[in-house]
């Protein structure tokens, strides 16, 4: 499924999680430094969330 | 008897054959209030813990519940919970979810829908499962399993609530295929769509239970019309306050047992008036229902002994002190049970995942789940034989730093030259005694984390993406390159399993592994 994280596009296999869109751009340090994840309506996410296909997410 | 007084007497009659609760509402004086409340995405995190990145403890399933407790005091309450509540932290898994059914019929919830984790332990423990719920399990899109029911209607005070239960319909491509023999799921929007007409007429209010994602639900909510709710699940979104899309609310309590969710709707002749939703937060600082307080504890200790048992012997030292350096018999020894359980050519595995040694002597589960602690599961892919050279670079990258991106592998051999420019450090590569051939296709078992590009490893989502029937629009990943993908088996419970079967394990380095100068 193709999903974006702050804008920057990526694929991941079925099952997949955000945690797992966040690895694939090197972006689970920032969640250590306090950040969190965001989807487009601007509501929290968990790590765990699973993730559908063209969803948008953003760490901030 | 007039004529009119006669005809209004068969109308009634015919309401109240046809849909008492419309009768029972009519007759019910001004507005009904009811409340609903709402969990999802539990898996299993029954005690309090620190997500990643924060520092406070969050959740207690044992607060969580006393709060339940105390607002269905106040007025007629329904509790719902919409999926994925037997699968994930041990307290859970070890007793393949009975711990979370007994919770929930601790709590009395009136529904469960399933989650697509709910197939993580198969369809016979699914079974078994909703023959201990004290509640229905519900889901109207999936064909096949007699144990779930498509709706369910519910007395709450004065209403008739009718819930209709929906799962994601990509649940097949998140568990193992073995999990899921028989079923169809089929498409939610249609389901629902069906449902609401049926059930109109016998209810004051429809609710959808949902563990589609809060992207799917507003889309269900814009595509569906006739649903008053949505209680949502599976995106473990936190959505502090409800979101109207037309005339439905949707609404979701983040995950974990970290918050209640909580809907106040008022409702008259079958409308809803007014809805107020909120999230209530849980931290174990809050008072405990001591019922569930003793669930918990009963089953932690079970994990804990669980933890404690011998299930086998190490027959020598396994060493994982130089795990991230070169190629040790611990390595092999996990990479090598990757290879067979994925029946792959090849299985490459990041030195970083393993993160102890084990000793000689007995093996306890905990040794294992020390071992290999995340909640990793084994993926397949087809890689050319250019895409796994560029792997095994990106492996030795970094070999002076010590990092974790290591790889420890099984079904192949290559040397490398660790004080090479990077990108040009591994010579020589064969797989089953032959030389790699660049252009030719291999199937190469890993983990999540590599497949999902960690560590540097992009080779895996390159090579999913090359597949010629790759699609990816309008729903999930297609790709003939993934040959094995089953998220509901974590790898450290493969290994458990390995050694349990095989009572004694042992293992050496082989060579696979060799530096050149």
């Amino acid at each position: 499924m193709r999903i974006y994280v702050n804008g920057r596009e990526i694929d991941l296999a079925p099952g997949m999680s955000v945690k797992h869109a966040l690895l694939a751009l090197d972006l689970l340090k920032e969640i250590q430094a306090g950040k969190k994840v965001y989807d487009t309506a601007g509501h929290e996410v968990g790590l765990d969330g699973a993730l559908s296909d063209e969803s948008r997410i953003y760490v901030k | 008897m007039n004529m009119k007084k006669f005809l209004a007497l068969i109308l009634l009659a015919a309401i109240m054959a046809f849909s008492p609760a419309m009768l029972q509402s009519a007759l019910a004086a001004g507005p009904i209030e009811i409340r609903i409340l709402h969990l999802n995405d539990f898996h299993g995190f029954a005690q309090p813990y620190k997500s990643f990145g924060e520092n406070d403890l969050r959740g207690s399933v044992a607060v969580l519940a006393n709060r339940a407790s105390e607002l269905a005091k106040e007025k007629p309450t329904l509790i719902l919970a919409a999926g994925d509540f037997i699968q994930g932290h041990n307290w859970a898994n070890f007793s393949k979810g009975k711990a979370s059914i007994e919770l929930l019929n601790l709590m009395k919830v009136d529904a469960l829908v399933v989650g697509n984790h709910e197939f993580d332990f198969g369809q016979e423990t699914l079974k078994i499962r909703a023959a201990e719920a004290k509640f229905p399990i519900l889901g109207a899109n999936v064909d096949g399993l007699s144990a779930l029911q498509p709706f369910t209607i519910k007395k709450v005070g004065d209403l008739y609530v009718a819930v209709i239960g929906v799962v994601t319909e990509e649940t097949p491509e998140t568990t193992h295929p073995r999990n899921v023999v028989g079923l169809s799921f089929t498409s939610a929007e249609k389901s629902v769509a069906a449902y609401v007409e049926h059930l109109r007429p016998r209810a004051d209010l429809i609710v959808v239970l949902s563990h589609l994602g809060f992207s799917a639900d507003k889309a269900l909510a814009q595509k569906v019309k006739g649903i008053d709710l949505i209680v949502g699940g599976h995106s473990h979104t936190k959505l502090e306050k409800g979101e109207q899309v037309g005339s439905t609310l949707i609404v979701q309590a983040w995950e974990h047992a970290k918050a209640l969710g909580v809907v106040d709707l008022t409702v008259q002749d079958a409308k809803v008036t007014k809805a107020v939703s909120r999230l209530d937060f849980i931290t174990p600082a809050g008072t405990k229902d001591e019922a569930v307080a003793a669930l918990v504890d009963k089953y932690a200790k079970q994990v804990d002994a669980a933890l404690s048992e011998v299930i086998g012997e190490a027959l020598v030292d396994f060493d994982g002190a130089n795990i991230r350096k070169k190629e040790t018999n611990l390595g092999n020894l996990i990479a090598d049970i990757m290879r067979q359980t994925a029946q792959a050519d090849i299985a490459i595995t990041n030195g970083g995942g393993i993160r102890t040694s084990l000793a000689k002597g007995p093996l306890k589960v905990n040794d294992i789940y020390n071992l290999v602690p995340f909640d990793n599961y084994i993926i397949s892919i087809k890689l050319t034989g250019k895409q796994i050279k560029e792997a095994l670079e990106n492996g030795v990258s970094a070999v002076e730093e010590i990092k974790g991106k290591f790889p420890q592998v099984s079904g192949i051999s290559f040397t490398y030259a660790p004080t090479a420019p990077k990108g040009n450090r591994v010579k020589e590569i064969t797989v089953a005694g032959a030389p790699l051939v660049l252009d030719k296709q291999y199937t190469v078992a890993t983990n999540d984390f590599m497949a999902a590009g960690g560590d540097g490893y992009t080779s895996f989502g390159e090579a999913v993406k090359a597949a010629p029937d790759y699609q990816s629009a309008g729903g999930s990943i297609r790709s003939a390159n993934i040959v094995y993908n089953d998220p509901s088996l974590w790898l450290r419970d493969i290994v458990v399993e390995h050694v349990k079967v095989r009572k004694t394990i042992t293992a050496q380095t082989e060579g696979r592994i060799k530096e050149v100068p």
